[in-house]
């Protein structure tokens, strides 16, 4: 073993999972080959490789944007060159539950604006999913084509200690990451092509094109071709690289809101040279408040005044749909594994965090019990409440929360403290652990689909678990590997 | 081929800016060397090439002396001149930006290659020791960009609108090349016959068409012969006629050309009746200045026909980005 590994386990001392050593110290199944590999480089080999994977970062221009005074700055985008690797057994079953859980959230949300069984059957209080702002009254009575609301759906997944992973969140608004994670495969190509030669990796990169199917099945028009159009907010958004990349994966064009219009038809037209050219798909990269100004915020200039017409209308598909938002709120998530019962009569496949809701008076109880091991939620997002991090806490802070939660119990939730797992991640010169998580992206159109892994996003500071690419979080290619027979 | 009027837009005009980037460029070293070539009691002022490009209320904002100093400064570096040539490739650079996915990706690499260059050395170029390098590198940079636009692009709509703004920027800069030896901007009584001759030789330098110009006509630089060669040769890649037959040919095969076309054969018939080899200074001042109008109203149609222009939707950066600022 090379030096840069050196003490790599005793760095968790067994109070994390680690994703390819053990707490013995030996390599995990899967990763055995990759370990062997990568502890045969020396550290200046290492490195030499983390200089290409750098040099293929800027001349593939992958870049995110932050914006600043001075003007907006693309930031390369920081990547671990050490990838993550998970047993495709193992992952079957999670993409089985990923699917089953998209199916049920989307029958939820189908439910919600119209019927509204869920809540007439007493599954769920009424006014948790109606007085949410992420309810829009503005999207009743639409059932958009096969049901389909969440189209596109980013998961957080975390590794627990007892090696089993858990549903952070859903994010069914509009998630991204999922260029990075095709751009992160492509890297890991370039700089360690021979870790290739011992695996069978499943591969990625026909993501673009089973995203423009899923959008293509959404089409109200039956066109061999649909127009599809990626609707971004703009240049200064952070996401805009991501934008670009889809757009063009999909050969769609990417447009602004100011190329779009609604004519007197209630159809959605782009501007082009040779003149208007219906729109039958959007895939919107803009938040539902931005939307329509006829609709919701007036002040936008990002939207497209009498979009929500055309959509109600059935002339036009929306991606995701207004108002998918209503099913990843705090509340509703701890009701998703009730309603994969109620909507699928299925067990949930995939574990959720243990939620408890202080508005019921026995989790209540066990919360102001238990407040130095939980972390506290505000429930309703818009309080402006913070969180609360039972273990980090003071006791001072601990009394103010039990206040709160005795003077208002419908507005928080809590969840035990989970540890997130950890794998070797190339730090200066050494290979340390680094708490990661893990985004799979499950679309949703006639038929189901679930990326084969996802973007692993790694914590670079020690001991941090914050992976926000904004905040010093950077992130890892996920190979799902086959079992060599 | 689909193609977004907004793209449209924002390839026009980073083709206008490249071309005004250059054609700055290219005007201000022929005009650095004529001086150097003048007695300095026939020294036309610096003040006239404020007065070519009309930003004579722009520079009085910032400066009052119309030194050689203050105008060149105005000319390459300000960064809130719209007709800076630091200005012109910073606004090149935001529209292609914008617009990489549309064109080859060496464009991107190289027109940001062009601003990194500008922006670390245009400030320090006002002076006449660097300037000479540094407007040089500026006209072969754009060069090489255009010339990796027409080896690389498809000619399609992309190709199309890029070669509209070139041409149309490129068209109005000559004319107003010319504007400065009509002597209405110079003032008749600073002339002098000696003097004539250089001034007229160096504009033609600064059009690339001197060599031209001795093959076709002769070694003998007069005014009337200058104008009409550079007016009317067809054959010449920055007379006008040039630029209008390329105008014209690009707008054909675009959808709802018809006022377009109309407003540019008007100014070529113009051109072809408008008599240089007898006219007056007065004359052609003012047939100019009729025929920069006219550019002004085939741009404007342009922008109606194809662009968004008038739609206020548009988010404020996007129309910083792409407004001309008419220089």
């Amino acid at each position: 073993m090379n030096s840069s590994w050196h003490n790599y386990s005793s760095h968790n001392a067994g109070r994390f999972f680690d994703e390819m050593i053990t707490d013995a110290g030996s390599p995990r199944q899967a990763a055995r080959h990759a370990v062997k590999l990568l502890q045969a480089l020396s550290g200046p080999e290492m490195a030499a490789r983390r200089g290409a994977a750098e040099l293929a970062i800027r001349e593939m221009g992958i870049s995110f944007t932050i914006y600043s005074e001075g003007g907006n700055i693309d930031r390369a985008w920081p990547f671990d060159i050490i990838p993550r690797i998970i047993r495709d057994r193992e992952w079957q079953k999670i993409s089985r539950g990923l699917a089953q859980r998209s199916r049920a959230l989307n029958c939820f949300i189908n439910d919600i604006y119209n019927e509204q069984k869920i809540l007439a059957d007493g599954l769920l209080p009424a006014d948790i999913v109606l007085d949410s702002g992420n309810y829009k009254p503005q999207c009743a009575g639409v059932t958009p084509r096969y049901g389909a609301w969440a189209h596109v759906c980013g998961t957080d997944l975390v590794r627990n200690r007892d090696g089993k992973f858990y549903v952070l969140e859903d994010n069914l608004r509009v998630p991204s990451g999922v260029s990075y994670m095709l751009e992160n495969r492509e890297i890991t190509k370039r700089v360690l092509p021979e870790l290739f030669k011992d695996y069978s990796i499943l591969p990625v990169d026909d993501y673009p094109s089973r995203l423009y199917s899923t959008l293509a099945s959404l089409s109200p028009r039956d066109r061999r071709r649909p127009c599809i159009v990626v609707l971004t907010p703009g240049i200064y958004n952070s996401a805009y690289f991501e934008h670009a990349y889809l757009a063009q994966g999909m050969g769609a064009e990417l447009v602004e809101g100011s190329d779009l219009f609604v004519d007197a038809d209630d159809c959605l037209y782009m501007r082009t040279v040779d003149g208007s050219e219906r729109v039958d798909v959007v895939y919107r990269r803009i938040d539902d408040d931005f939307l329509d100004p006829e609709v919701f915020r007036k002040d936008s200039t990002l939207g497209i005044p009498g979009i929500m017409r055309a959509w109600k209308k059935g002339n036009v598909a929306i991606a995701n749909a207004p108002g998918s938002g209503v099913a990843d709120d705090k509340v509703v998530y701890a009701f998703v594994p009730a309603m994969i019962r109620y909507y699928l009569g299925e067990e949930p496949s995939l574990a959720s965090v243990k939620t408890y809701l202080c508005m019921h008076q026995p989790d209540r109880d066990y919360v102001l019990a238990n407040l130095d091991k939980l972390v506290v939620k505000p429930a309703n997002e818009s309080g402006g409440y913070g969180i609360m991090v039972g273990p980090h806490s003071s006791a001072a802070k601990r009394a103010e929360f039990a206040r709160l939660i005795e003077a208002n119990p419908r507005n928080y939730i809590a969840q035990p403290t989970l540890s997130l797992s950890t794998a070797p991640t190339f730090i200066n010169d050494a290979v340390e652990p680094r708490h990661l998580d893990l985004r799979p992206f499950i679309l949703q159109g006639r038929d189901t689909w679930v990326t084969p892994g996802g973007l692993t996003r790694v914590a670079l500071v020690k001991g941090s678990l914050v992976v926000n690419s904004s905040q010093g979080g950077g992130s890892k290619d996920t190979w799902i590997v086959e079992d060599k027979s | 081929m689909i193609m977004l009027s907004r793209v449209a837009e924002r390839l026009y005009w980073m083709a206008r800016y490249l071309e005004r980037a250059e054609d700055t460029a290219r005007l201000t070293k022929a005009y650095t060397h004529l001086i150097m070539d003048i007695p300095s009691v026939s020294q036309p002022g610096w003040d006239i090439l404020v007065r070519i490009l009309d930003a004579q209320a722009q520079f009085s904002e910032h400066h009052r002396a119309c030194n050689e100093q203050n105008v060149l400064k105005f000319l390459v570096a300000e960064e809130d001149n719209p007709g800076s040539v630091h200005f012109c490739i910073r606004a090149a650079r935001e529209n292609v930006r914008t617009t990489r996915d549309v064109l080859p990706e060496e464009v991107w690499e190289h027109v940001n290659g062009l601003y990194l260059y500008s922006q670390e050395y245009a400030a320090k170029s006002v002076g006449r020791r660097n300037r000479h390098q540094f407007l040089d590198q500026v006209i072969a940079r754009c060069q090489m960009i255009s010339g990796l636009l027409m080896s690389t692009l498809c000619r399609d709509h992309a190709y199309r609108f890029i070669k509209l703004g070139a041409l149309l920027e490129r068209a109005d800069m000559t004319t107003r090349i010319i504007d400065v030896g009509a002597g209405a901007l110079l003032g008749n009584e600073r002339l002098s016959t000696a003097v004539d001759p250089l001034i007229w030789a160096a504009l033609l330098q600064s059009l690339s068409a001197m060599g031209t110009y001795r093959r076709t006509i002769g070694p003998l630089v007069e005014a009337n012969t200058v104008v009409n060669f550079v007016f009317r040769e067809p054959t010449l890649p920055r007379s006008v006629r040039f630029c209008l037959d390329g105008i014209r040919r690009e707008l054909l095969p675009l959808k709802h050309h018809e006022a377009a076309i109309r407003v540019l054969d008007q100014s070529l018939q113009g051109l072809e009746q408008f008599d240089a080899e007898t006219a007056e200074r007065q004359q052609l001042h003012d047939f100019i200045d009729h025929f920069q109008l006219e550019l002004n109203t085939l741009g404007n149609i342009i922008s109606t026909t194809w662009f968004m222009s008038g739609v206020e939707t548009s988010g404020v950066a996007t129309s910083g980005v792409a407004t001309s600022g008419a220089v």
